[in-house]
């Protein structure tokens, strides 16, 4: 049977979980304490894998020196923190000794071992210099496979911001749709480049229950965008450049079929306003019949809309070709907010399109809260270490203003939606670290 | 503490990736401009007549694919490939091609295409084309297959009757001017999608003045910074990026010794050669000196070979010879550092008793090299590297650490090469430019790369 060999990363997912759960961790306090008693004995897992090692590359140094008395000197030149090196060279000194070395000072030493602690992109490397008398210097080392890396992250205005993490793979997430919901999601729907994948929650794991293959016959556009809305009378539609798929009506093993056409992509998702197929999922927190339905022609084969609308939005059956969309109720009309590819925002209510050139990213997308004025607009900022970052605006009139602090994503933002509920949006996140793709909810939180 | 290795390439490749704005989406359309020094005379990514360079690498990424790519994490991903088992304790690969993948002509990538492309560029493998796999077989276990397979020279081409190379990757030629000028253009249907820009257009044989130049006046959008100019670069405000120290400097010497009193004097050679001051004097500090011939990011124990001159030795060693012959140390015409590091290490070999002239001709008892490291895999990289230089081939291809270590430690104790640093290759870039990056092989990667405001 033909093995794809290169799918191995079932090991990685098991450590990011393991990164994941600690970062999650590391941010309640009451559990700090619970987390330093856990710092202080993590490494023990490691320290078992470096044994081995340490008691290696201890036989190949006496190996060359034979029992007797050593200088040795450590040091460290990889990424291993103080304490982790601490840890080796504690260890390594212990398997000398118990091979015959005896520690003693340079001059009383019959040989001199200067060990580094070093390493390459897959390994670290342990390299003993070993120095006898008038004898040519002798080199000995171990390797030992390296594993992942993990750092924190960080965090005030009227309104706070908070990203949950809903799901993390391997492979870029195009959207994800929250299907049922108990206080945390239970069961949820992930577009993939390739497919929809549904997970349901059991016994506190995610078990993948379905993957629905998509069929294209073209290659997709680099940057690859989709959307999957959720809907009334089935379970949800995926669009993707000039490529829809419709799923069959909730039931045990749901079906999707897909077809080639440039079906304009919902804008404003008729979930939002409707119970969808999964009851939880869909009701809405908050009425959001105020907006009217727009939906948007998406460009084949490349990453923005036509800026073609369906309906008009008063006078203009057309904008300037844009990356992403949101709205702002008024009292008597919505202001919808386009991201230009021309790095504008276009301000439009029916009658004028107003744009200015601010500092937002690429996608926007509708929140509506109990906070402040009700609606805000959240968008992605530059962050830190070349990640992004989003923050919450809101439009008392044409001018947009902050009303909450920046979060910080772990990596690029590859996507943002609002969520079928509208009460928050998810983010696809790069993980600049792990490399993985991440869905955050972001929600709202008043103070 | 000093913390060296991967952790700096990892921040040197990251602050690249800063050079990209991260919160806007990636425009389409525009002509991005590039100037290099190289001026190769051959696109094909197997031609032997052309030598491997960063520059070569890059285009060849650009009009070509290989059966298998790496991840910034050093991983193989599927390419042409579309999944890979090995077979025989890793003697026997196969490697199943995707689907659907046409040549820049429109004729369909097949195995027999792909086999071929492979026979020619390894004729020490077996390669064998089946309905929709390719099937490669080694003289010995190959565990670094997939890392070999990334190479430049193993991008498949198809050459036509009048020995034309057609790829299949991201862009397709335009115009090319052998030497001078190559003019690309977006492949609208690449199996990966079209990229963003809609063509590249790339200037050769520039020196690093006039790519300086061509910079200033906005001609020129992506440049290459000499290593000796890359912090002064930065100073004056340009957006620059840099590889982790993936060149080797090295003098080579033309043939073996012949005798026991010739190896001696290129010990005291190698001895006399004061690296520290070279490097904080000629090189500006940009790079790091070295007595091995893989950086210390590759192989993890580069430090383990003893880098620092020693006079008296040297002197003690040229005093056992009889007769102390003048040698001449080459380097190129056209590269002004080369120049500089020649004279000094004739200067410091004069200072130890020795005598060296440096000269540009292209005959020369020693010769000043300047070889790119192919890949991040230790194995694959030492065993490039020795090819590059002429040297014997390596009876072993892979194992621990110190078995790599004993490998490289036997290629210098032949005394053909004698390492003296690692730099890394540096670019400059216009503030236009977004998401362009710097591999690990220390390529540029294009693949995504656009321009901002510039109508889609």
């Amino acid at each position: 049977m033909w093995q794809e060999i290169y799918n191995s990363a079932i090991p990685a997912i098991v450590l990011k979980s393991v990164i994941r759960f600690v970062r999650r961790v590391l941010n309640l306090p009451a559990l700090r304490p619970t987390i330093l008693f856990a710092v202080m004995f993590f490494p023990l897992a490691a320290l078992a894998d470096w044994n081995t090692s340490e008691q290696q590359l201890a036989r190949k140094i006496v190996g060359v020196t034979g029992p007797g008395t050593v200088a040795l000197t450590v040091e460290n030149r990889s990424s291993l923190g103080r304490r982790d090196s601490d840890i080796v060279q504690n260890g390594l000194r212990s398997a000398l000794e118990q091979v015959g070395i005896h520690f003693v000072k340079a001059e009383q030493a019959t040989a001199t071992v200067t060990v580094t602690l070093s390493e390459n992109a897959s390994t670290y490397v342990w390299v003993a210099d070993i120095r006898q008398g008038t004898a040519e210097p002798a080199v000995v080392m171990v390797s030992i496979a390296r594993s992942g890396r993990s750092t924190g992250a960080r965090d005030s205005m009227p309104i706070t911001l908070r990203k949950t993490l809903l799901w993390a793979q391997d492979d870029p997430i195009l959207d994800l749709a929250v299907l049922e919901e108990n206080g945390a999601p239970t069961h949820i729907a992930v577009l993939n480049a390739e497919s929809v994948s549904l997970y349901r929650l059991q016994n506190a794991k995610w078990q993948v229950e379905q993957t629905l293959e998509i069929s294209h016959t073209k290659p997709w556009p680099l940057d690859l965008r989709g959307r999957l809305i959720l809907a009334r009378d089935h379970a949800f539609d995926a669009y993707l450049p000039d490529v829809v798929c419709r799923s069959g009506a909730a039931a045990s093993t749901l079906t999707m079929s897909c077809h080639e056409g440039d079906d304009p992509w919902p804008i404003v998702p008729i979930a939002m306003n409707t119970s969808s197929v999964f009851p939880s999922a869909g009701s809405p927190a908050t009425a959001t019949g105020a907006i009217p339905p727009l939906s948007g022609f998406f460009a084949p084969s490349r990453n923005f809309f036509t800026g073609v609308l369906t309906p008009a939005i008063g006078k203009f059956s057309s904008v300037s070709k844009f990356y992403s969309a949101a709205f702002v109720p008024r009292d008597k009309y919505t202001l919808w907010i386009f991201v230009g590819v021309d790095g504008r925002i276009h301000l439009v209510d029916g009658m004028n399109d107003q744009s200015a050139r601010l500092d937002w990213g690429s996608d926007v997308a509708t929140v509506r809260t109990p906070c402040g004025a009700g609606w805000q607009v959240l968008t992605a900022t530059s962050g830190e270490q070349a990640s992004d970052a989003v923050r919450a605006y809101e439009l008392p009139d044409r001018d947009p203003v902050a009303v909450s602090p920046a979060v910080e994503l772990p990596g690029p933002l590859a996507a943002m939606w609002t969520e079928a509920r509208a009460d928050s949006a998810l983010a696809i996140v790069k993980n600049r670290e792990t490399g993985s793709y991440e869905a955050y909810r972001l929600a709202l939180a008043c103070q | 503490m000093k913390r060296i290795g991967w952790l700096w390439l990892v921040s040197s490749l990251f602050l690249s990736a800063l050079a990209a704005t991260a919160e806007s989406r990636p425009q389409y359309g525009g002509t991005l401009q590039i100037a290099m020094r190289a001026a190769p005379t051959s696109l094909d990514p197997a031609s032997s007549a052309v030598s491997d360079s960063f520059a070569r690498r890059t285009l060849t990424s650009l009009m070509f694919d290989t059966l298998v790519v790496l991840d910034e994490s050093g991983r193989a991903k599927p390419g042409l490939a579309e999944s890979w088992q090995a077979m025989r304790g890793n003697q026997r690969w196969q490697f199943r091609l995707r689907r659907g993948v046409k040549f820049h002509d429109g004729t369909p990538l097949t195995s027999e295409i792909a086999a071929s492309s492979l026979r020619l560029a390894n004729p020490a493998w077996n390669v064998t084309p089946e309905r929709d796999s390719v099937t490669i077989e080694c003289e010995n276990p190959n565990p670094e297959m997939l890392a070999e397979l990334t190479l430049s020279r193993n991008a498949i081409a198809k050459r036509d009757s009048d020995n034309k190379v057609i790829g299949t990757g991201p862009m397709h030629i335009v115009d090319w001017q052998p030497g001078k000028k190559l003019m690309l253009a977006a492949e609208e249907d690449h199996w990966r999608g079209r990229p963003f820009l809609d063509a590249i257009e790339i200037e050769m044989g520039k020196s690093f003045r006039d790519q300086t130049t061509s910079f200033e006046l906005g001609k020129a959008d992506l440049i290459e910074v000499a290593p000796e100019q890359s912090h002064r670069a930065s100073q004056a405000g340009r957006r620059t990026a840099s590889s982790a120290p993936a060149e080797l400097l090295a003098l080579l010497f033309a043939r073996d010794a012949s005798s026991h009193d010739e190896q001696l004097l290129r010990q005291a050679v190698s001895l006399s050669v004061e690296r520290g001051s070279i490097l904080s004097v000629l090189l500006q500090g940009t790079g790091q000196t070295t007595a091995a011939l893989l950086p210390t990011w590759v192989s993890g124990y580069g430090f383990a070979f003893p880098a620092d001159a020693n006079l008296t030795k040297a002197r003690q060693l040229r005093d056992h010879l009889r007769t102390v012959p003048i040698w001449t140390i080459g380097y190129d015409g056209s590269d002004s550092l080369a120049r500089l590091v020649a004279e000094r290490i004739a200067l410091n070999a004069k200072d130890a008793g020795m005598s060296l002239q440096p000269t540009s001709s292209a005959s020369a008892d020693l010769r000043l090299v300047r070889i790119p490291v192919a890949s991040a895999d230790p194995w694959i990289a030492l065993q490039e590297l020795v090819n590059e230089l002429g040297l014997s081939p390596l009876k072993n291809k892979a194992g621990p650490a110190e078995e790599l270590f004993s490998t490289e430690k036997a290629v210098l104790e032949t005394g053909r090469v004698i390492p003296l640093f690692h730099l890394p290759v540096s670019y400059a870039s216009a503030p236009r430019l977004r998401n362009w990056t710097l591999r690990t092989d220390g390529s540029l990667d294009l693949s995504e790369a656009w321009l901002g405001n510039t109508k889609p």
